[in-house]
């Protein structure tokens, strides 16, 4: 299984989803894969439904965007009818009753993130097969597998906006350094009463963790710097 | 994964077994002549499906006196292979008659051995990169896990072949000094870096002349991620990557 070209789009990916006191943070990867190739290391996994409502996507890309799209299309018309912002529940119960309906043909793992002005921050699950579940945090995709135990530890309840987006941005970090399918940059959205802050951390100012190195320009700037000891036979 | 169903088995009518698949593998290696000798580069990384398990597995070894044997594919096949060519070593050791095993034999040795298990089903799963120098004679050569097996200026497995073939192609000269040779290979891992999925930034690059082998201690590469482009992917397009 080497270079497929013709494997489906599929965004392996971590994703998280955190509330804090005021609002929530969204976190993700930039990789997407198309078999083990990467076909773009800087993608934008968490997408506008509205302005006060983001969805991070995991899963097979086609399947989560065109999901958002037709949701987007519905709270757009919704939030005209209503005449104010729709609610995050409303637009995640959306998203549940797509995924739901037509379980045996999407594979998509998404987390809603958002705030209105009844509830404040909130993070909506929909997994596989369309269940909904409202929690403090959410994890997924395949670099998930790996944050299990870290949020087990490191999770606290009312967080600061500073903490919770340090926390989101060591986790997938962490998942980074572990799962094959997840990489590039850490994109990150913080939404709370007032707006919408957008983030982003590159590869390279990212913490080093166990048995990753501090990069260089060249082997050559090694070689050059300290003579006696680099190489070994 | 352990409830493997009786048709899955590895255990066929004979009582024999034999490899189906994979499990802690080794991505791209690239080799490549210059003006004194190889150069040879390979991450050291071992992974295992789609986690990155080990990330300080040395995949590239001295052989004799005169050869660098780079490998990828699964590393318990490696690690035999390995063995096997300790033992070569010891034997021609052993005569003690001022001989010493080349780099072409050493190739010679390893495709017969590749090919011989590949006609019994029961391959060693790996793709190998054999250099070296011996008498000013560079040689540099490749072995698949089917007995496939040729030399060439430059050689590169796995993804190595799609990615860092076109660029050996392009730039490649006889006659590239030391440097010029660690620029071009850098230039290779780093594309390998961003679109191999089983790739770490973690290498380590090796070199065999006629004075000797070096390896070098595992380094990191700087990763570029600062074009405007990657900023705001979506601006334009809600919904698109």
């Amino acid at each position: 299984m080497d270079l497929d070209l013709n494997a489906p789009h599929s965004m392996g990916t971590t994703i998280i989803g955190v509330t804090y006191d005021g609002g929530v943070i969204l976190g993700a990867d930039s990789r997407t894969s198309t078999g083990m190739y990467v076909a773009n290391r800087a993608s934008d996994k968490i997408t506008q439904l509205t302005d006060n409502v983001y969805i991070c996507r995991s899963g097979s890309a086609a399947d989560s965007q065109v999901v958002s799209d037709y949701v987007r299309y519905f709270l757009h018309q919704h939030t005209i009818q209503l005449g104010q912002p729709s609610t995050v529940k409303v637009a995640a119960n959306l998203v549940r009753l797509l995924s739901y309906s037509n379980k045996n043909m999407l594979q998509m793992g998404v987390i809603i993130g958002g705030w209105d002005k009844y509830e404040g921050g909130q993070i909506y699950s929909v997994p596989l097969g369309g269940t909904i579940l409202k929690q403090p945090f959410a994890i997924g995709g395949s670099g998930s597998s790996y944050l299990y135990g870290f949020f087990d530890q490191a999770w606290k309840e009312g967080m600061s906006k500073d903490e919770a987006e340090k926390l989101v941005v060591k986790a997938v970090s962490l998942a980074i350094a572990r799962d094959g399918a997840s990489g590039g940059v850490v994109r990150t959205v913080i939404i709370n009463a007032d707006g919408v802050t957008k983030n982003f951390y590159s590869g390279d100012s990212l913490p080093l963790w166990h048995e990753e190195l501090e990069p260089h320009n060249s082997l050559l700037d090694i070689l050059a710097s300290s003579s006696p000891e680099p190489m070994s036979t | 994964m352990e409830a493997l169903a009786m048709k899955d088995s590895a255990i066929s009518q004979n009582g024999t077994e034999r490899t189906l698949y994979p499990y802690v593998t080794g991505t791209s290696v690239i080799g490549m002549k210059y003006k004194d000798g190889i150069i040879m580069a390979a991450d050291t990384g071992g992974s295992y499906g789609s986690t990155l398990r080990y990330k300080s597995l040395e995949r590239i070894k001295s052989i004799g006196k005169h050869s660098l044997l780079g490998a990828s594919g699964e590393i318990s096949d490696f690690q035999e292979l390995l063995r096997y060519l300790d033992e070569l070593v010891l034997y021609d050791n052993m005569w003690d008659d001022g001989n010493s095993l080349g780099p072409k034999e050493v190739h010679n040795y390893l495709t017969r051995v590749m090919y011989n298990r590949r006609n019994k089903f029961n391959p060693l799963w790996n793709s190998l990169v054999l250099g070296g120098v011996k008498n000013g004679q560079k040689y540099l050569g490749m072995v698949s896990m089917i007995g496939t097996h040729f030399e060439d200026n430059h050689v590169a497995t796995g993804f190595g072949n799609h990615l860092a073939r076109p660029i050996l192609r392009a730039e490649w000269r006889e006659d590239l000094s030391f440097e010029e040779a660690v620029k071009l290979m850098e230039k290779c891992l780093l594309v390998l870096l961003y679109r191999d999925r089983s790739a770490i930034n973690k290498f380590q690059i090796a070199k065999i002349t006629e004075e000797g082998v070096t390896i070098s201690q595992p380094y990191a590469l700087k990763t570029h991620w600062g074009f405007s482009a990657f900023q705001n992917p979506s601006k334009g397009a809600e919904g698109s990557w």
